[in-house]
């Protein structure tokens, strides 16, 4: 066995181990939990871009490593590092609950890289599960337990349902063909893909992810978590684990969708619904994080859209939208920890006067929004370009003519946004915001990535396109 | 024909011909607006730049090199190629000498004429941006480039016209201007997309090869060359779009000289020159042609008779004389409508500086007002306006003479003699309405009580005052005009033959057959001027035309044959109060109407919505059982 293949896994599993000795101290301070954890995840990034080309499979073929799990687990690695990075001062987690927190960040981080690379039902399961429970305790884990337990419960509560759901469907298909392992159900999914037992079991099973994505209708969830959690949390939920959600989606789609017309019939109904659904809920949000949210559920919709196509084209689209959602997304949530004084859920009206307040964060901000919204020339533009067309090259117009009234609905809220952070006038407090150095850099780096990508995205749409033929 | 390489001496040179004004531009908007001296130097220099390299030109191709094409594709969209750069065959190297020319002379008049004015450096910028479009006017190769161009010297015209935007009339006259040839040039872009769907090519070498020409139906072709001549309809100011042209008078007189009468306006007869070939192939397009030119010419002679206006007399003069060249190249006469264009910008430019002359020295354009203030006085001045004029009449042996009688010699070549019947009266009327100014200014008489106190310029503000070293700067130019005048018209014979060569054995060829016609010409203006002499040069004379004596007449003529209350009554009552009125209340209602419903409806249905997203957690995970129990059942449908 060829322990190099797992070496990625290996580490994150060594930085789990380090932080779950450190949470049984009581000596170390907040300061060296936060160092400690920053260096691990930028190591961790290293790590995985060293091991981004290599190939094979492991632990009896449940296992696969290639570009394309490498590709995830490095956007998980850096989604993480950015996760981290915004953790300086984790004001609405309990000081002595630190390193339970980055324990489990580092845990669910574990659990997502594994998954990307599992291609055998129970491994799946098993990933998505420990991914999940990791985030149960995360959402918990926060200063107002009251909230904590409420909105934690509430999360568990949909995530166990839809987990039913899937282990249902993993019975219904293991039924029918006696395999678990995904190489064997590529083979014979396509054969009995009309039978009823067949699509229903795919349809089921494909509700876990629904749930990871935050696809209706299991995106229920979505807008109490990301407003009831602590808002590093949040940002963790709203970027790694939906990079993690798209990945997975991907792999099962691709591998044994087999182009069944029900299947595609039925996404498509859903990815009209997401997106409908979430850009309308959206308008009418004051809270930001909730607005962020069903943003987030609007963007599953397009995603959705491109993994429907089920052709290399929507595939590539949906690998580069995952890494415009990881890195806008991002973007967006640093604002909000920023802004946010006492880590409370920030309302829009916050913003007020953001851009004097700090003019680096409301240009951050402002690109952000826009590459949300899928205006030239950011990265949001791109994953929106390469979406939309291959669903043209597949023939739905209709569909892609709804993503883009979507589009326009959504510029509305953007916008809305935008004019708090820049028209706004603030009602008292205009002292400047605090900006740390390292943040600033930060920033500036993030601006210069969404721009740079947004015009030359040929670098990554390449590198989307090799991972994506390793999917076949 | 077509070269690739920037090399070439001819292309390098027309590069230096359009390019450094453009510069200029720029430089002077930039940076010297407030430096006059460096402005007036760097517009000068760039314009005298362009001179010499056009001279060289001339010279060069003059001599026997062959016309040079120069082009880089610039726009490929499927089988459409638009292509950029410069044509350099007779035709381009004439007009861009004449451009520079008179560019020239105009910015060096113009030294004395705007010296105290406020705005000088804005005026030279504007003159070097014009000189520049005008001059890669000429010189394109394509249609599009052409079209291009062509509008960027409507912008500069716009903008001369309004030069003292301060005075309500002049902003008013400067949009006028824009608007009128605006309509023509959206004929102009129809007939070029017409052209460009049907032959995915606006090459003007090609336009007018025989093969494509042979490949367009009439009836395609009959339409896109109308369309076409519309954009010149616009630019000339011919019928009926002309009355724009007086009113662009309200701009400085250098700038008259300059766009309002030798050159800008004599783009569009240019424009039917460069695409001759393709003009003649439609027979029907030629007639109409001839008429509008017809038309035009003579409607403009009628209103410069009564005119008082000095400038506007001039300028109705020179929409009849683009009207009489559209007439000779209608007519079929290439060589007879271009040197009519060759010989007007140099006499019609002359009239112009020399007419600028008196409104500088007596700040009045009345021509009544200037004869009382003793106009005879001003010796040189009235020597150079009188061989201009005589020019103008087309007397022997100034330039006009020349011109004239090839295109009545055209005319007389047609089958029907109306059309030479109508030169001959036009020819009368304009031998008329010129010498009756000369006449005017040269003998102050009794009509002064009638003095038109609304055509004064009131340009007190740009203080036009004299002093020695302006009016020497002023009457250079003058000179080297009247120089041109007199003797541009015996370089007939060499003009025809570079510009056309079998042309020239045509003409030879007609000119045996009607001997008679110089004669007739010659006597046509001498009566004409006989005519002013006597109602206006005789001792005596009373000083009032046959045409003011009716006062229905006269008013039908000083109101423009009322088209301009025509065109206003037309615009109140079908543009602004049918059409506009019409978009107004689909822009308020259907659009603004359907997108400010739809905006409502999406907020309101957001609201809903996340009310219903407001529910414990049992109800929410019921409907996600239930949507999930129905897309499994939905599968059976499907299956």
């Amino acid at each position: 066995m060829n322990w190099t293949l797992f070496q990625p896994e290996l580490y994150y599993f060594m930085v789990v181990m380090v932080f779950l000795t450190v949470s049984m101290l009581n000596s170390v301070s907040v300061k060296t939990n936060y160092y400690t954890a920053l260096i691990s995840a930028v190591i961790g990034v290293a790590v995985c871009t060293m091991s981004l080309r290599v190939n094979g499979t492991l632990f009896y073929n449940t296992y696969r490593v290639d570009l394309y799990s490498q590709l995830f687990k490095l956007m998980l690695a850096v989604g993480m590092f950015l996760v981290i990075s915004v953790c300086n001062k984790l004001k609405s987690v309990d000081d002595s609950r630190h390193p339970e927190f980055y324990l489990l960040v580092a845990t669910a981080t574990l659990a997502m890289m594994m998954l990307t690379s599992a291609v055998h039902l129970l491994t799946i399961y098993i990933c998505l599960e420990l991914s999940s429970y990791s985030l149960y305790i995360l959402v918990f884990l926060r200063k107002d337990q009251e909230t904590g337990v409420n909105t934690a419960l509430k999360y568990f509560l949909t995530g166990a349902s839809a987990s039913a759901v899937m282990l249902f469907g993993f019975a219904l298909v293991y039924g029918k063909f006696p395999s678990i392992y995904l190489a064997d159900l590529v083979e014979s999914i396509p054969r009995f893909i009309d039978q009823p037992s067949v699509s229903i079991g795919m349809l089921l099973m494909l509700c876990g992810f629904f749930f990871k994505l935050g696809v209706f209708p299991f995106h229920f969830w979505l807008p109490d978590t990301y407003e009831g959690s602590a808002n590093e949390t949040t940002t963790f939920i709203a970027t790694v684990s939906k990079v993690a959600a798209i990945a997975i989606m991907i792999r099962m789609v691709a591998l044994i969708g087999g182009n069944s017309v029900y299947l595609i019939k039925v996404l498509i109904g859903i990815s009209v619904i997401t997106m409908t659904l979430g850009n309308l809920c959206a308008i009418a949000q004051q809270d930001l994080k909730r607005l962020l949210a069903y943003s987030s559920i609007a963007h599953a919709g397009y995603v959705l859209l491109g993994i429907l196509c089920m052709s290399p084209n929507g595939y590539t689209g949906a690998v580069f939208y995952a890494v415009t959602i990881l890195l806008l997304k991002f973007t967006c949530f640093m604002v909000v920890i920023s802004i946010s004084k006492k880590g409370e859920s920030p309302s829009v009206d916050q913003l007020a006067g953001l851009h004097r307040r700090s003019p680096l964060l409301a240009l951050a901000l402002m690109l952000a929004l826009f590459g949300l919204a899928g205006i030239p020339p950011t990265i949001g533009f791109s994953g929106k370009l390469l979406i939309f067309t291959a669903a043209m090259n597949n023939g739905y117009f209709l569909l892609v003519f709804i993503a883009m009234v979507n589009v326009v609905i959504s510029l509305y809220y953007y916008l809305l946004v935008l004019k708090a952070a820049y028209l706004k006038e603030p009602v008292d407090d205009i002292q400047p915001l605090h900006v740390p150095f390292p943040q600033k850099v930060l920033t500036t780096a993030l601006i210069i990535t969404i721009v740079t990508i947004g015009i030359f995205p040929t670098y990554l749409i390449d590198l989307a396109d090799a991972a994506v033929k390793y999917l076949m | 024909m077509t070269t690739t390489a920037f090399t070439h001496p001819s292309v390098l040179a027309a590069v230096l011909t359009a390019l450094p004004p453009f510069l200029a531009f720029v430089l002077i908007m930039l940076f010297l607006q407030r430096h006059r001296v460096l402005a007036a130097a760097l517009a000068i220099g760039t314009s005298g730049l362009s001179l010499c390299t056009a001279v060289y030109l001339l010279v060069r191709h003059g001599s026997g090199v062959p016309a040079v094409q120069y082009q880089a594709e610039w726009l490929v969209s499927g089988n459409i190629k638009i292509s950029a750069g410069a044509v350099l065959d007779p035709t381009s190297i004439f007009m861009l000498c004449v451009v520079t020319v008179i560019c020239f002379l105009v910015q060096v008049y113009s030294l004395g004429y705007m010296a105290k004015d406020p705005g000088f450096s804005r005026y030279y910028a504007y003159m070097a941006f014009f000189e520049g479009a005008m001059t890669a006017l000429v010189l394109s190769p394509s249609l599009l480039q052409l079209y291009v161009f062509w509008e960027l010297v409507g912008l500069a015209s716009y903008l001369l016209i309004g030069f003292w935007y301060e005075k309500f009339s002049a902003s008013e006259a400067g949009k006028k201007a824009f608007v009128m040839t605006r309509l023509g040039d959206v004929a102009f872009l129809l007939g070029m997309l017409v052209l460009l769907s049907h032959l995915g090519n606006l090459d003007i070498n090609e336009l007018n090869s025989a093969g494509v020409i042979n490949a367009l139906s009439p009836g395609v072709l009959t339409m896109s060359v109308l369309l076409i001549f519309g954009g010149i309809i616009g630019k000339s100011a011919q019928f009926p779009l002309l009355t724009w042209l007086p009113d662009a008078m309200e701009g400085p007189t250098p700038v008259s000289a300059l766009l309002h009468s030798a050159t800008m306006v004599a783009a569009g007869v240019f424009l039917f020159a460069r695409l001759f070939p393709l003009f003649s192939a439609s027979s029907t397009a030629m007639s109409v042609c001839l008429a509008i030119g017809t038309i035009s010419m003579l409607l403009t002679s009628t209103m410069a008779m009564v005119s008082r206006d000095i400038k506007k007399v001039w300028a109705y003069s020179t929409i009849s004389q683009l009207g009489f060249m559209i007439m000779g190249l209608a007519a079929g006469g290439f060589v007879a409508g271009t040197f009519h264009l060759t010989t007007h910008a140099g006499f019609k430019a002359l009239l112009f500086l020399c007419s600028g002359v008196f409104i500088h020295h007596y700040n009045t354009n009345d021509i009544f007002e200037m004869s009382r203030m003793g106009a005879k006085s001003l010796k040189i001045p009235m020597f150079f306006i009188i061989i201009a004029a005589a020019a103008l009449a087309g007397i022997p042996p100034f330039s006009g003479f020349f011109s004239k009688e090839l295109i009545l010699m055209q005319l007389s070549g047609l089958d029907n003699p109306l059309w030479l019947a109508a030169g001959v009266i036009g020819a009368i009327l304009t031998s008329y309405y010129s010498f009756r100014l000369i006449f005017i200014l040269l003998r102050p008489g009794a009509n002064m009580g009638a003095a038109d106190r609304s055509i004064r310029t009131n340009s007190n503000t740009h203080g036009h005052h004299h002093d020695s070293r302006s009016e020497w700067l002023m009457g250079l130019p003058l000179l080297f005009l009247a120089l041109v005048t007199v003797s541009i018209g015996f370089f007939q014979d060499q003009f025809s033959h570079l510009l056309s060569p079998e042309a020239t054995a045509d003409a030879a060829h007609a000119a045996e057959h009607i001997s008679w016609l110089p004669f007739l010409a010659v006597g046509l203006c001498v009566s004409g001027a006989l005519w002013a002499w006597v109602e206006y040069g005789r001792r005596g004379s009373a000083q009032i035309g046959i045409a003011e004596r009716l006062p229905v007449i006269r008013a039908l003529f000083a109101e423009r044959w009322y088209m301009d209350k025509i065109y206003r009554w037309l615009l109140d009552h079908v543009i602004y109060g049918g059409v506009s009125r019409a978009c107004a209340t689909n822009d308020k209602k259907v659009i603004d109407g359907s997108l400010d419903s739809f905006a409502r409806g999406a907020v309101d249905s957001g609201k809903i919505l996340s009310k219903l997203h407001m529910t414990n957690i049992q109800a929410k995970l019921m409907s996600a059982f239930v949507i999930i129990l129905l897309l499994a059942l939905y599968s059976f449908f499907e299956a």
